[in-house]
């Protein structure tokens, strides 16, 4: 019976060792093309297929092993937050539709500054796969 | 809306969403990734939600002028 038991946590730790080990690959592989992708040329067809491509790939791979169904949340729960969201729309709207921007930003003429390096793109980008990847799980 | 505005309206709204989080952890009340998770599981939600990810990765990573 221990024999029995052994043999299944060996099983069981093996398998957890196969798990993070494609868990550590799978990040190194995401950092590595990140790298590349942030470093391609802005507007161009290769930028938004590696960009749109991996996005696509992190969504299906998330879709594949998606998270156990949530307990239910009613509107009214959900209403702060989508109050939150308006709001935050709100804002982008008012911002986009005025002019200059530099009087007007808006979230991504914010983020454009932030991300001039590559290094801060590639680290973006991969924070931005991540999250496609656990979007896609729920 | 001047600049300064515009960023504390942002800066607002994410000291919100923190606060919101905090509060609802304390008072078993959803937080963002159960909302979140409960919209995805209907099915023209979860389509806009993903095709909007998608799309806000296309807008920052490729349309974007910072060469």
């Amino acid at each position: 019976m221990e024999h029995v038991h052994d043999e299944r946590a060996g099983r069981r730790e093996s398998r957890a060792g196969v798990v993070l080990a494609g868990v550590i690959l799978g990040g190194l592989a995401a950092a590595a093309y990140a790298w590349w992708a942030a470093g391609l040329a802005p507007f161009s067809l290769g930028a938004t297929v590696a960009v749109v491509g991996a996005g696509g790939v992190a969504i299906a791979a998330g879709g594949r092993a998606r998270r156990p169904a949530p307990r239910r949340v009613t509107i009214w729960q959900a209403a702060p937050w989508i109050a939150l969201a308006l709001a935050a729309a709100a804002v982008q709207l008012v911002s986009y539709l005025q002019t200059p921007r530099d009087d007007h930003p808006t979230i991504s003429s914010l983020t454009n500054s932030l991300l001039d390096s590559q290094p801060a793109r590639a680290a973006a980008l991969a924070c931005w796969l991540a999250l496609a990847v656990e979007l896609a799980r729920r | 809306m001047t600049a300064g505005f515009t960023v504390v309206a942002y800066a607002a709204i994410v000291v919100a969403a923190v606060a919101l989080e905090l509060t609802a952890r304390t008072r078993e009340a959803p937080g963002l990734g159960e909302v979140l998770a409960a919209a995805l599981r209907i099915r023209p939600v979860r389509v806009a939600l993903l095709a909007g990810w998608l799309w806000v990765g296309w807008h920052v990573f490729v349309r974007v002028d910072w060469q």
